[in-house]
C-alpha cells in the first residue's frame, strides 16, 4: 500500500485528498499543514508519496518541493494547484515535481495521477 | 467531489472551515486597515481567498469560488506589484463586502439551502478596481507580476533548450508522438511541457506543436482539440519510448511513430510535411532566440536564484532557531476537532458518573458498618472522578478571543456609518468560558457594543468642545472571578441620562417604587426593560426599543446577570456576569415536604432561623419579615409549588435569603440538607415549563431534586 503525506493548508482539502486516497487503496500517513512542516515530515515518515498545495502559509508549496527534493532526490510530489498557476507548477515541475492535480479535481484522475508514480 | 453521495461528510467541515477562514480574514484585513505589516496582511488575504475559492470549487459553490478569486486576483496584483496611490480604504470595503457576501451564502449551505446569491456586482467591482489600479500602474515588462501572469519565466526555459544546445544525446531514432490528455483535466500546456521537460533526460526534442506551451495557456485548447505533437531523436528503441510516454498522467490517447515509418504509413501530404518541417525549423531558431534574450538576463536570474534558495536557508534555520515557533506549530497540529454533540454527550455521561459515585459511597446499605478499605477506595474513586470532571469541563471550554474579535468589525464598521471615531481596547480575550455560553454571549455583546458608539460616543467636535480627546475609547474587557466571569463593556461617553429615564420610566408606568426611593442603579435597570427606549430617532443599528431587553434576557438565559454604572459626562460601563459553566452548579439542598429543592448557591446570601416579632404584614397582607432594620418579603416554598408540609409556622422552619437582579427575598423551606455540587438537566420535554423551576438533578441517594431559578421566584 502506498503511504502518502498531504500537504495542505485547509483542513477541508487534506481531508477531501484523505478520503479519496484511503477509498481507493492508499493510506494517508500524515497531513501537514504549510510547507516547513511538510518538509519535516517528509523526513520523519518517509511517504512513498507527497501531494503538496502550493499555496501555503510559512512556506510555499515549490519551496517546499525544492527542500525535499534536495533531501531525497528520488521523492515522488504531486502537486495540488488551481487554474491560474501554471508558472508556479511549471516551476515545481522543473523543481522536481513528478506531476499535478488541478483543483477542483475529480477523483478519478487524482487517483490516476498518483497510481502512475 | 461531484457525487452527492461524497458531499455530506465534507459540507460540516466545509462550513466550519470557511466560518474559519472568515473570522482569520477579518482580522488579517483590520490588520491591512491599520496598515501594520502591510506586506503579511496582503499575504495573508490573498492565501485566505485562494484556500476558501479552493474548497467552494471543490463543493461546486460556483458563486462564492469566483468572488474568492477575483478577491485573490486583486491582491495577488497588490502583492506582486506593490502598486501605488492604492485607495486602501476602497479596497477593505470591497473585501468586506465580499466577505459579507460569503459569510451569507455560508449560511445557507449551513441551513441546508442552496448558495444561490449572485456575486456578479461584487466580482465586477473588484475587477474594475483592479484594472483601475493597473492603468495608474502602468507595470513595465520586468515586473514580477507580468512575467508570473504571463508565464514568461525566463528560468522554465533554461531547462530544456540546454539538451538541444548540449546535444550530448546520440540521435538514430526520430519519432513524433501525438499525445490527448483526460478530458477536464486542465492545464494540458503545462502537462505537455511537463512530458517534454521528462523526454529531455532521454531525447533531444527537435520540435512540438502547438510551440507555445509555456507562454500562452491558450494554447490548452488547441492540445485539447488536436492533440499535443513532439518530434524528438533518441537512441531508445519504439517499445521503451511508448512505455515511457504511456506512463504520462491523465493520458487519454498516445500514438508513437517513427518518423520516417510517418511518411510512409502515416498518410500525410506534401504540404503538411512541409509545415511540420518548418515547424520544426522555427522553433528551433526561436528557441536560439531565447537563449540569446536569456544570457541578457542571466546575471538578474543568478541574484534571483541565489536568493531563492537563501529563502529556503533561512526559512529552515529560522525554524530551527525560534523553537517557539515550531512549538507554536506542534500545537496547531496536536489540535483536532471534535463534533460538539460528542462533548454534550460526556458531559452528561461525567454528570451521570458523578451521581453514581455518590450512590455508591452513600449508598444506605453501607450505614453503620466498619468499612475502613471500602472508604478508601472510595477516596480514591472520589479523587479521579472530581479530576475527571475538570477535565472534561476545560475540554469545553473555548477563549472568549474569536467573539472579542469579532467586535472590531462591528466597531469599525459602527464607527464609520455613524462618522465617529472609536477605538476598540480588547482585554482578557484569553479568558475561558464554556462552549454553550460563548455561542450566547456574542449577540448581547454586539447589542451593547453597538449601543455604545450609537448613544454613548459622542462626535468628535462634540467630545473636543467638552475636553475630551476626539477619539471615543471602548473598553472590552473579560476575567475570571471565583466560580464566575465577568464582561464588562466601558465606553467614555456621554453617560446615561438620568431625568430621560425617569421620564421615560413614568410614561411608561415602569416605576415600582416611589423616585425619591430609586437608586441610580435601579434608575438604570429601566433600559433592560421591555419596550424602552429613550433614543427618539431610530438609527440603523440599534435604538428601537428592542434590544436591550432582549440582551437581558439572552444573558439571564445562561444565568448571567447585567449591572449598569454611569457618570454623566464621562462614560456607561456594562458588567455582565455569569457562571463559567452551565453544566455543574454549586447548590444548596433544601427539603421541603417529601421533596427536596437546589438553589444555586451563588444566588444566597445568607440563611436564618426567625422569632415571631420579626414577622410583619404589608398593608396588602403580605408576609414581610425584619431583618436588621430591613423589609423583605416572604415566599413559602410550600404554598408556591403546591406541596404538602408539616412545617407551616415561620419560626420552625428556615429563612434563605437570596437575591436576583437588585431584589432581595426570603425563601421559607423546612430544612437545609446540605450544599454540593449537582449537575443541572433540562426537565424532560413531556413536563411543561414551570415558573420559578430552572432545571432538576439527580441527588446520591438517587432522589430527584428540582433547582429553583431564583430570578423568576423573585
Amino acid at each position: 500500500m502506498k503511504r502518502v503525506l498531504v500537504a495542505d493548508d485547509a483542513t477541508f482539502m487534506r481531508t477531501s485528498l484523505r478520503m479519496m486516497l484511503e477509498r481507493n487503496g492508499f493510506e494517508v500517513v500524515g497531513e501537514a499543514e504549510n510547507g516547513l512542516v511538510a518538509v519535516s515530515k517528509y523526513k520523519e515518515i518517509n511517504p512513498d508519496i507527497v501531494t503538496m498545495d502550493i499555496t501555503m502559509p510559512v512556506c510555499d508549496g515549490i519551496k517546499a518541493v525544492k527542500m525535499i527534493k534536495e533531501y531525497d532526490p528520488n521523492a515522488k510530489i504531486i502537486m495540488i494547484s488551481s487554474m491560474g498557476q501554471e508558472c508556479f507548477v511549471k516551476e515545481a515541475i522543473l523543481s522536481g515535481a513528478k506531476g499535478f492535480i488541478v483543483k477542483p479535481f475529480k477523483e478519478e484522475y487524482v487517483i490516476d495521477t498518483l497510481s502512475k508514480l | 467531489m461531484t457525487d452527492n453521495m461524497e458531499r455530506e461528510p465534507m459540507l460540516e467541515l466545509f462550513i466550519f472551515e470557511t466560518y474559519q477562514l472568515i473570522d482569520q480574514l477579518e482580522q488579517a484585513l483590520l490588520d491591512f486597515e491599520k496598515g501594520n505589516k502591510l506586506e503579511d496582511s496582503i499575504n495573508e488575504i490573498f492565501r485566505i481567498m485562494h484556500t476558501i475559492k479552493g474548497s467552494a470549487a471543490m463543493m461546486l459553490y460556483d458563486n462564492i469560488s469566483t468572488l474568492a478569486h477575483s478577491m485573490e486576483d486583486l491582491f495577488f496584483y497588490l502583492r506582486e506589484e506593490k502598486p501605488e496611490n492604492v485607495e486602501y480604504s476602497k479596497i477593505i470595503d470591497i473585501v468586506f463586502e465580499g466577505i459579507d457576501f460569503i459569510k451569507a451564502e455560508t449560511a445557507k449551505v449551513e441551513n441546508g439551502l442552496e448558495p444561490d446569491g449572485s456575486s456578479e456586482e461584487l466580482k465586477e467591482k473588484a475587477r474594475k478596481y483592479l484594472e483601475q489600479l493597473k492603468e495608474s500602474n502602468p507595470s513595465d515588462n520586468n515586473s514580477k507580476y507580468e512575467r508570473k501572469k504571463d508565464n514568461q519565466e525566463d528560468s522554465d526555459q533554461k531547462y530544456y533548450i540546454r539538451s538541444d544546445k548540449n546535444g550530448q544525446v546520440l540521435t538514430t531514432n526520430k519519432y513524433e508522438a501525438v499525445i490527448f490528455f483526460e478530458d477536464g483535466c486542465e492545464m494540458e500546456n503545462i502537462r505537455a511541457f511537463s512530458i517534454i521537460h521528462d523526454l529531455e533526460s532521454i531525447a533531444e526534442i527537435v520540435s512540438y506543436t502547438p510551440q507555445d506551451v509555456l507562454e500562452n495557456n491558450e494554447s490548452s485548447l488547441v492540445i485539447r482539440n488536436e492533440g499535443f505533437k513532439v518530434v524528438f531523436k533518441t537512441d531508445l528503441g519504439i517499445d521503451e519510448v511508448k512505455k515511457r510516454l504511456s506512463q504520462t498522467i491523465l493520458l487519454k490517447d498516445l500514438q508513437v511513430y517513427l518518423t520516417d515509418d510517418v511518411l510512409e504509413g502515416f498518410e500525410i501530404n506534401d504540404s503538411e510535411k512541409n509545415n511540420l518541417n518548418t515547424d520544426g525549423d522555427n522553433s528551433v531558431v526561436s528557441s536560439k532566440e531565447k537563449k540569446i534574450e536569456l544570457d541578457d538576463n542571466a546575471d538578474q536570474k543568478l541574484v534571483d536564484n541565489s536568493k531563492k534558495t537563501e529563502d529556503g536557508k533561512n526559512l529552515e534555520e529560522n525554524a530551527k532557531d525560534n523553537g517557539k515557533e515550531q512549538s507554536k506549530n506542534a500545537g496547531k497540529q496536536s489540535v483536532i476537532s471534535v463534533n460538539i454533540a460528542k462533548l454534550d454527550r460526556l458531559m452528561d455521561l461525567m454528570g451521570e458518573l458523578v451521581i453514581a459515585e455518590a450512590m455508591v459511597t452513600q449508598n444506605p446499605d453501607l450505614k453503620g458498618l466498619e468499612l475502613n478499605n471500602f472508604n478508601k477506595a472510595a477516596r480514591q474513586l472520589n479523587k479521579i472522578t472530581s479530576e475527571l470532571q475538570d477535565i472534561v469541563m476545560s475540554i469545553r471550554m473555548v477563549p472568549l478571543a474569536m467573539t472579542f474579535q469579532k467586535m472590531n468589525r462591528i466597531v469599525r464598521d459602527m464607527s464609520k456609518k455613524l462618522d465617529k471615531l472609536v477605538e476598540l481596547e480588547i482585554i482578557g480575550e484569553d479568558t475561558e468560558v464554556d462552549k454553550n455560553i460563548i455561542e450566547r454571549i456574542s449577540d448581547p455583546l454586539i447589542h451593547l457594543i453597538r449601543n455604545s458608539i450609537d448613544h454613548g460616543i459622542e462626535k468628535d467636535d462634540e467630545r473636543v468642545a467638552n475636553g475630551k480627546p476626539p477619539t471615543g475609547k471602548l473598553v472590552l474587557e473579560a476575567k475570571n472571578a471565583g466560580g464566575d466571569v465577568w464582561i464588562i463593556v466601558k465606553d467614555d461617553g456621554r453617560g446615561l441620562n438620568k431625568e430621560k429615564i425617569l421620564e421615560r420610566a413614568r410614561a411608561n408606568g415602569l416605576l415600582f417604587k416611589p423616585e425619591s426611593e430609586l437608586t441610580d442603579r435601579e434608575i438604570y435597570s429601566f433600559i433592560f426593560l421591555p419596550g424602552f427606549s429613550t433614543k427618539e430617532s431610530v438609527t440603523e443599528f440599534s435604538g428601537r426599543g428592542v434590544g436591550m431587553d432582549i440582551v437581558m434576557k439572552n444573558i439571564e438565559m445562561i444565568g448571567g446577570s447585567v449591572h449598569v454604572d454611569s457618570t454623566p459626562g464621562e462614560g456607561t460601563t456594562f458588567s455582565i456576569r455569569f457562571p463559567l459553566t452551565l453544566a455543574i452548579i454549586d447548590g444548596m439542598i433544601i427539603a421541603v415536604g417529601n421533596n427536596k429543592y437546589t438553589i444555586p448557591t451563588v444566588a444566597i446570601l445568607e440563611s436564618f432561623r426567625i422569632k415571631n416579632e420579626a414577622i410583619i404584614h404589608d398593608e396588602m397582607g403580605n408576609e414581610m419579615i425584619m431583618v436588621r432594620g430591613e423589609c423583605y418579603p416572604v415566599v413559602r416554598l410550600y404554598k408556591r409549588f403546591g406541596v404538602e408540609t408539616e412545617v407551616t409556622d415561620l419560626t420552625e422552619g428556615i429563612m434563605i435569603m437570596i437575591e436576583g437582579e437588585n431584589k432581595r427575598m426570603c425563601i421559607f423551606a423546612d430544612a437545609l440538607l446540605g450544599q454540593q455540587q449537582v449537575v443541572v438537566k433540562a426537565l424532560p420535554k413531556y413536563i411543561k415549563k414551570v415558573n420559578g423551576i430552572a432545571g432538576c438533578t439527580l441527588l446520591g441517594d438517587g432522589d430527584i431534586s428540582l433547582i429553583l431559578n431564583v430570578d423568576e421566584i423573585l
